[in-house]
């Protein structure tokens, strides 16, 4: 393990712990709902990049498997009465199937034809949704989820810790594709897919591995949801804000390393849920509007780019 | 600072100024702070067109505030847009209450947005006044929690009964449903099933369409195809228009004596102009119109004040639908106040659950989950219109109330066919 696996390891431990500790010395649940908001957009973004930014398959379907991720979740937790960390396994293995079923029939069709097909997804997963009375069809479906165990002072800090503890591994996992042969295989291929081809890169089968990870860690961000609204209905759970923030946090925060998506979805989803109880919705989302183009036009490499060409700078 | 003598006279009234509170005693202190009333509303997103309601806050807190507030202390309200998404709802009431330290709230508009906040509002045992969410207490069955709008007990399968009433005198023995494939539409047409069941009529078709169907005129021909005594729609706006606009295009048979139900849209201002004569004959629900039965002093006023700051808002100038009903919230929340002389929850609901309120929309009492006792769902027939001016709904006469009995202005107009050609 290099020095910089082990720093990260160590990085990832010490939030964990501060995310433990923080409910019982932050008092106000409040910071809480909002804290999972954030971490769940991380989570999110995060997922997005090992598909969108490493492998630069731009997939428009995130909220496809984030629906996907709440109602299996929330299915498994009212008719079978699993416990929370055997839902959020099974969302993530559901969405890694779908993520495979969903690279098969479209990573054949490159740019802007796969960003449709992507597309198509959300809109037939939301309509089978609307379709299944067991899943509470247009109604929506009340979930009434698990009690907070004894290390936790209250419902929203324990959905705080239980995303963190998502954010986290999504976060390390998305780290070890990018250091590991499967990010220099998906470097290839958005380098030049043919060229990655040629040189004996399996591009189809790297594909399709990144749409399998990329879709397990979109459905398991969505596992918590009904337990946090304790109420999910198709139109939220699929909504497109959901697959626009997926694209713009990492697009924001830099698309080719993992900090990127983190540190874009913090900057990004904090700023709207300030937005939201300060400002007004409308100038919030004109501000996401704002800012994405912004970084487009004058930093196309995000956040993530612009600190380590200031490091770079000062280095010299 | 000149002398010694002026900083100990500084440092005295520092003193005295912090210390102040404390002698004055923490009462003294409250009646200052001002009862905060909270809300999210729906500014922005799908539910946008919900947002005059909060012109019936607003002016409800002014009318309050010009006689001294309550309690002797102001009402402050603070809102916030949940963007129409379910998703936003937990952390705004969480500010609300954690943040704001609200003593009343108000919920979201309609069910779906206001489920997330039922299990929040029970767990932490707090007073709200419910927003046309249908049946949004059914499932809690929280104690502190009352319905603004006139839903009346079992809701969900009730909503409609009074076009099913109807249907019943007329002699109705088939009847064909056709509703939105969404949550409000989809219950409403699942509540009129089983009441058309319980009264030994035949659905002889029932469907559901996708959200965006723009066209109907194969639904209509089934519909006609299936021969029904009466037809009960359960649309949202932009369907609601496509199928009257189908109807007028591929007719309906002359057999049908009631058409309509539970289709939204015709309520409001844009869609009444824009349809005007096209929706003759049509009996649709509703939840206040200007007939003499309705029409009283208070409610006058308020639409009189409504009307002006909705034209420069640029909302539905008519606003019979939603904004009294935000009005008549607060009204609900101030009686429980002044009523228990508390903002104590618990003291707020025993009052409510023990005594019927007046309110700008009639005499209001609450059964154990916060229902009105009594359904007060309008059906109303819309009658003698002519052209697109928006003015003539503000007349009697246009929107004639069939249902319920006690607010009755007129009779059925029918068959449809004949009461459609005006």
């Amino acid at each position: 393990m290099t020095k910089n696996s082990i720093l990260f390891l160590v990085g990832i431990a010490i939030v964990l712990v501060l995310g433990f500790l923080m409910p019982w010395v932050l008092k106000n649940p409040f910071y809480f709902f909002v804290g999972y908001v954030v971490l769940q957009y991380v989570t999110i973004a995060t997922g997005w990049n090992i598909l969108g930014g490493y492998a630069g398959y731009i997939n428009f379907g995130a909220a496809g498997f984030f629906g996907a991720g709440v109602y299996l979740s929330a299915f498994l937790f009212t008719t079978l009465g699993l416990p929370l960390p055997l839902c959020i396994l099974a969302a993530a293995i559901f969405g890694a199937v779908l993520g495979l079923l969903m690279g098969y029939l479209t990573l054949r069709i490159q740019g802007v034809y796969f960003a449709i097909a992507t597309l198509g997804l959300v809109v037939v997963l939301e309509t089978i949704v609307h379709n299944i009375p067991a899943l509470g069809g247009a109604s929506g479906m009340a979930v009434y989820g698990p009690r907070q165990p004894f290390w936790s002072p209250g419902p929203s800090q324990f959905n705080f810790t239980v995303m963190l503890i998502i954010a986290a591994a999504a976060v390390t996992l998305a780290r070890f594709v990018e250091i590991s042969w499967i990010g220099r295989g998906l470097r290839a291929v958005r380098a030049s897919e043919d060229a990655a081809e040629c040189s004996g890169v399996p591009t189809l089968r790297l594909k399709l591995l990144a749409c399998a990870l990329s879709g397990a860690v979109l459905a398991a961000a969505g596992a918590p949801y009904p337990f946090y609204t304790s109420y999910m209905e198709p139109v939220t759970a699929f909504s497109l804000i959901i697959g626009l923030n997926a694209i713009a946090m990492p697009l924001i925060g830099g698309t080719r390393s993992w900090v990127g998506p983190v540190l874009g979805a913090l900057l990004l989803a904090s700023v709207q849920q300030i937005a939201t109880v300060t400002i007004s919705s409308e100038l919030n989302i004109l501000f996401v509007g704002l800012v994405l183009i912004a970084f487009v036009a004058f930093a196309p490499g995000g956040l993530a780019e612009l600190f380590g060409r200031k490091q770079r700078r000062a280095r010299s | 600072m000149k002398t010694r003598r002026d900083f100990h006279k500084l440092m005295a009234a520092t003193a005295a100024g912090l210390a102040a509170p404390a002698i004055l005693g923490s009462k003294a202190f409250a009646q200052d702070k001002p009862i905060r009333v909270g809300a999210s509303v729906s500014l922005t997103g799908p539910l946008s067109s919900t947002k005059n309601g909060l012109i019936g806050y607003e002016l409800w807190r002014d009318d309050v505030n010009a006689v001294g507030g309550l309690l002797g202390r102001k009402v402050e309200l603070i809102t916030y847009d949940d963007q129409s998404s379910a998703a936003n709802v937990p952390a705004i009431y969480s500010k609300l209450v954690d943040v704001d330290a609200c003593d009343v709230l108000f919920s979201p508009y309609g069910a779906n947005l206001s489920a997330p906040v039922m299990p929040f509002i029970k767990q932490r045992d707090l007073f709200m006044i419910g927003m046309f969410g249908l049946a949004g207490n059914d499932v809690a069955r929280h104690d502190k929690f009352f319905h603004s709008g006139p839903w009346g007990p079992n809701s969900g399968r009730d909503w409609a009964r009074g076009f099913f009433d109807l249907a019943r005198a007329q002699g109705v023995k088939t009847v064909s449903i056709i509703n939105a494939d969404l949550e409000f539409s989809k219950n409403a047409a699942k509540g009129g099933a089983e009441v058309a069941k319980e009264y030994g009529m035949e659905v002889v078709f029932n469907q559901s369409y996708p959200p965006n169907t723009s066209d109907f005129s194969s639904i209509i021909r089934n519909i006609n195809a299936a021969d029904p005594d009466a037809i009960f729609i359960a649309s949202y706006p932009a369907d609601s228009t496509a199928i009257i606009r189908g109807v007028k295009e591929i007719g309906i048979s002359d057999k049908v004596k009631i058409f309509g139900g539970c289709m939204i849209g015709p309520q409001y201002g844009a869609l009444l102009s824009s349809l005007g004569p096209e929706l003759n004959g049509l009996v649709n629900s509703h939840t206040f119109v200007p007939e003499p039965t309705m029409q009283t002093p208070h409610i006058k006023y308020f639409f009189d004040r409504y009307t002006p700051i909705a034209l420069k808002q640029g909302v539905d100038p008519l606003g019979y639908y939603i904004p009294p009903f935000y009005y008549v919230a607060g009204q609900l929340a101030a009686a429980a106040i002044t009523g228990s002389k508390s903002v104590d929850p618990a003291k707020m609901a025993e009052f409510l659950h023990a005594n019927t309120v007046d309110t700008i929309a009639g005499p209001t009492a609450f059964n154990e989950i916060g229902d009105w006792k009594e359904r007060r769902v309008l059906m109303v027939q819309l009658r003698g219109i002519k052209g697109n001016d928006l003015e003539q709904f503000r007349s009697p006469g246009r929107q004639v109330i069939l249902d319920p009995p006690s607010l009755k202005t007129g009779d059925l107009a029918g068959p449809y066919n004949k009461a459609r050609a005006g």
